[in-house]
């Protein structure tokens, strides 16, 4: 047990940290605030509107008693949080708010979930407060210098977003169907298990919603072109020019083969978990570092499922917390983004019952001792229905260049789907 | 040619219950896969998570709720006298009046939402409950005017005339006279109203900007979650002041689709 | 006629207002008109783009003719299931009142619940896939037949159908029970049978009602977005949830496109709107 945090410890921190050994120096206020005081004094008894994607609600009774209550508390903040169907909705309001003239102050929206090309859509429109995410306090327990972190999908953060968790793209078999010796380890087995196994293998259709399915189509173009390492940095049309119809043959090699011929495909996770939970197909993705507990503990999948990684290409990133530049509560928004890193929310975040089950997107050498006890006691609960750890580090790559994401949704339609 | 009949009627009754029974099994079942037909386990864990404090349904109800109440009444109190003109005057461009006055019932409300979001934008209304119940008048008016209208059509205008001239009062005539006779279809036009409000999706997440939580909101949020459970529950919900209402009113409604 | 103008304002207001100027913003948005913007040159770049342009122009087409497909498909076979049932519980002698009740049960139902209770009665997993797996009609939930989230539309044409029968049928009961039984009478007394009946008395005489129905059947169906947002596929793709998409989209030049294709939308309903009224007159 002690073994795998190890090796999870050694993804999240790419670069070596030689920053702990120093006194730490202080912080700077967040832009347009006096100190941290004056942020906490003004925070206090009002409310903040917390965009978040509200699909589970398993999280939003996460996020509304794990957050919320200590927010009352401690801070004496009010949390509203507002469920959204997608992510770019948000993004869509903020930008409406933007061409009617609301800039700096006045905006609906206090906070968003966010990560990739949602991120880089707000930071080009200039519509992020800016400068922020390490002038909180528990920004310190952040490693910054990590490329993982410090740049989202390739975009780098600039301190215009705050890391909530890790997520890494794997995925679930039920044991009950198949033993862990007949699963495929890596993608020509899985090209090989689709063949011998028609109509049993599907992904989700890569689109807006959907970016998981995005996700999976760029981990095989990293086994089609041999690898991540050429893609790293800004995004190169001319690689992709080169690769892609390499891609769509080896995804229309599979078509006949996958559930429904290929005809059609589930367009969310969620779609996809349940045509798994229903035997239509033997795997399902997930991104929860907690595996298929989380599933298993909503009763949305059979106890018997368990998460697996094929040992190449898992994408693995972080989702983050931003701020609009137009947000009436900017101050509450800093509280709660300083909250979610806070070792003790971390620490329950990652569990299964929380209905997160994300990964930690703190450093484990960057807390104290009793904090680092706490993180590494929950590490060591996720158990057999969990991936292992090991195995989901030794497969991690890094996600492709935001400019990517559409490029491949068109393109995956045009050459996959039609 | 009896037979071919009940077995229609019957085909019906099922056609119409069984998404039913499936709503009320799934909102009490727990991991019911396939193909058990009837679930293994049964749980209280979606209504439980519904009914919890920090649920959103509570206040997606009171949304609904309060939305619905308010478009229905401003609906009736505008309708009420364009209907009476529409119903028994007779005037020049009436025609066009009533195209105009019935248009949003046939044109797209997605054409009409994506251009008020803006507007509302800038007035500051979207987002609020009142910009919302606003937007929402654009598809129930056309149902109130139509079904109202078709009642002054039939009204005897001489109970009027007759109590007038017994030195009855404008207002008295209209509280005693007009308004019950007119009782059962005004419920009828407002039931349209409230149902039309309470059903609405895509002019309160346009206008409302993902800020005004109604319940066909969180329905349509929970359909991306998968929780099939939690689904069903909201369904149920969202059902059951619907078919309630129904049910005390069918007569009146029954006769307010008398066109 | 001042009492009149006053009594039809607030509605004419709110109509004219609300409906006509968002109508008119989507309009000038559509031309790429955005004074607060400093836009002020119009422009059909993002018509010409849905219809000819090669990013658009597939998506936009096969959404089309699924849009029509699944509108008239849905409003055929509503009204002729409407009037097969509206007859049926016509000739109900007894317990007319509860059959009424019946078939006006599921009018209050949102659009939302009806596309998920067909999902979850029609689905390849879903309660009649079981029942049928159970008889051992089935082997995997793959050979239950595809119908919804199906290339044809046709969970979305069921989901439709169940939704609108009652509310085409109620009108036409209605009719039904306002026309006196004489035309009939007399017809069966110089020998018509039932289907002639039918045909040529009650047919016609119910035609009005019918038709008014008929037509917001298909109006809705094809420029509403809820059921085949929930129910359709990626490709193609009914034309509302492709126009939403485009809404959502967040690079902003796709809403001109959004606005465009939702004012395409109500375009092709006006003119059956208005060969509907010419073949009426």
């Amino acid at each position: 047990m002690r073994f795998w945090w190890l090796l999870l410890l050694l993804l999240a921190t790419f670069s070596v940290d030689a920053q702990t050994e120093e006194a730490p120096q202080p912080l700077p206020a967040p832009p347009g605030f006096e100190s941290w005081q004056a942020v906490l004094d003004q925070a206090r008894g009002t409310t903040i509107y917390w965009y978040v994607w509200g699909g589970s609600e398993a999280i939003n009774a996460f996020i509304d008693t794990f957050y919320g209550e200590p927010l009352l508390e401690e801070y004496g903040i009010t949390l509203e949080r507002v469920p959204v169907v997608d992510t770019v909705d948000v993004v869509n309001l903020i930008l409406s708010e933007q061409s009617a003239d609301i800039i700096d102050t006045g905006g609906v929206v206090d906070l968003i979930w966010i990560n990739g090309e949602n991120f880089a859509t707000l930071k080009q429109a200039d519509m992020l407060y800016q400068d922020w995410a390490e002038t909180i306090p528990n920004s310190v327990l952040v490693n910054w210098e990590d490329p993982a972190i410090a740049y989202d999908f390739g975009v780098p953060v600039e301190g215009d977003e705050s890391p909530w968790s890790s997520a890494q793209l794997h995925f679930i078999y039920d044991s009950a169907r198949m033993s862990e010796d007949q699963l495929p380890s890596n993608y020509d087995e899985l090209t090989v298990w689709i063949e011998q196994n028609p109509g049993r293998f599907t992904y989700i259709a890569p689109g807006p919603g959907a970016f998981q399915g995005t996700r999976f189509v760029k981990q095989v173009l990293y086994h089609v072109s041999g690898g991540y390492e050429q893609w790293v940095g800004p995004w190169n049309p001319t690689l992709y020019a080169e690769w892609a119809p390499r891609l769509w043959d080896y995804l229309n090699v599979w078509e006949t083969n996958l559930w429904r011929g290929g005809e059609t495909y589930p367009a969310t996770e969620n779609e996809l978990l349940q045509l798994f939970a229903n035997g239509e197909v033997d795997f399902a993705l997930t991104q929860a570092t907690s595996g298929a507990e989380t599933y298993i503990s909503q009763g949305l999948i059979p106890e018997t499922s368990r998460a697996f990684t094929l040992t190449e290409y898992a994408i693995g990133d972080y989702n983050y917390v931003a701020i609009p530049r137009n947000a009436t509560n900017k101050a509450a928004a800093l509280i709660v983004a300083n909250l979610l890193l806070r070792p003790d929310r971390q620490a329950g975040h990652i569990l299964p019952e929380s209905g997160f089950g994300l990964g930690y997107a703190i450093s484990l050498d960057r807390v104290n001792e009793e904090d680092r006890a706490l993180l590494e006691a929950s590490l060591a609960q996720l158990g057999e229905t969990a991936a292992d750890p090991a195995a989901l580090a030794a497969a991690f790559a890094p996600d492709l260049a935001p400019e990517s994401q559409s490029v491949i949704e068109q393109d995956w339609e045009a050459n996959v789907l039609r | 040619m009896k037979y071919f009949r009940w077995i229609a009627l019957t085909l019906m009754i099922i056609a119409l219950i069984l998404p039913l029974i499936t709503f009320l099994l799934k909102a009490f079942a727990r991991g019911w896969f396939f193909p058990q037909i009837i679930p293994r386990t049964w749980s209280l864990a979606a209504w439980e998570r519904l009914f919890s404090p920090q649920s959103d349904l509570l206040p997606a109800l009171l949304n609904s709720g309060i939305i619905a109440l308010t478009v229905t009444g401003v609906a009736l109190a505008i309708g009420f006298p364009a209907a009476r003109v529409l119903g028994i005057g007779h005037f020049p461009g009436k025609r066009w009046i009533l195209l105009v006055l019935l248009a949003p019932a046939l044109v797209p409300p997605l054409a009409v939402s994506m251009g008020l979001s803006t507007q509302f934008l800038r007035l500051g209304l979207s987002g609020t409950w009142i910009g919302v119940s606003i937007a929402h008048l654009i598809p129930v008016l056309p149902y109130v005017i139509l079904t109202l209208s078709g009642l002054f059509a039939r009204y005897d205008l001489r109970y009027e005339e007759q109590a007038r001239s017994l030195g009855a009062g404008s207002w008295a005539i209209f509280r005693r006279i007009t308004l019950p006779m007119l009782w059962p279809g005004v419920i009828a036009a407002g039931l349209f109203a409230f149902l039309i409000s309470w059903s609405q999706y895509l002019l309160t997440f346009l206008i409302g900007g993902g800020r005004v939580i109604t319940l066909p909101i969180l329905l349509f949020a929970s359909t991306s979650g998968g929780d099939n459970a939690v689904i069903a529950a909201l369904s149920l919900v969202m059902i059951a002041p619907a078919l309630l209402v129904l049910i005390f009113a069918s007569r009146s409604l029954e006769q307010g689709t008398i066109r | 006629m001042i009492r009149r103008a006053f009594m039809l304002a607030p509605a004419l207001i709110v109509v004219i207002g609300l409906f006509g100027g968002g109508l008119l913003d989507s309009l000038l948005q559509s031309l790429g008109l955005n004074p607060a913007l400093g836009a002020t040159t119009p422009t059909f770049q993002a018509y010409h783009d849905l219809l000819w342009g090669p990013q658009h122009r597939e998506t936009i087409w096969t959404g089309l003719a699924l849009s029509l497909w699944i509108s008239i498909a849905s409003t055929v076979i509503s009204t002729v299931i409407a009037i097969g049932l509206a007859l049926a519980i016509r000739a109900q002698t007894t317990g007319s009142a509860v059959w009424t009740f019946w078939f006006q049960f599921n009018l209050p139902i949102p659009h939302l619940i009806a596309a998920i209770g067909t999902l979850f009665v029609l689905a390849q997993s879903g309660l009649l896939a079981r029942i049928a797996m159970n008889f051992g009609w089935i082997t995997t939930p793959a050979d239950f037949p595809l119908w919804v989230r199906d290339p044809h539309g046709i969970g979305i044409i069921t989901a439709y159908v169940w939704k609108e029968v009652p509310f085409i049928g109620l009108i036409v009961l209605a009719a039904l029970r306002s026309l006196s039984g004489r035309y009939e009478q007399a017809a069966q007394t110089l020998g018509a049978n039932r289907w002639q009946r039918f045909r040529w008395i009650l047919l016609p005489l119910i035609a009005p009602s019918v038709g008014s129905a008929a037509l917001i059947v298909f109006a809705f169906t094809f420029g509403a977005y809820e059921i085949p947002a929930l129910l359709g596929v990626r490709y193609p793709r009914a034309l509302p949830v492709t126009a939403l998409r485009f809404f959502l989209d967040a690079d902003l030049n796709a809403r001109a496109e959004a606005m465009a294709l939702s004012l395409m939308i109500t375009a092709v309903l006006l003119v059956v709107v208005f060969f509907y009224l010419r073949l009426r007159s």
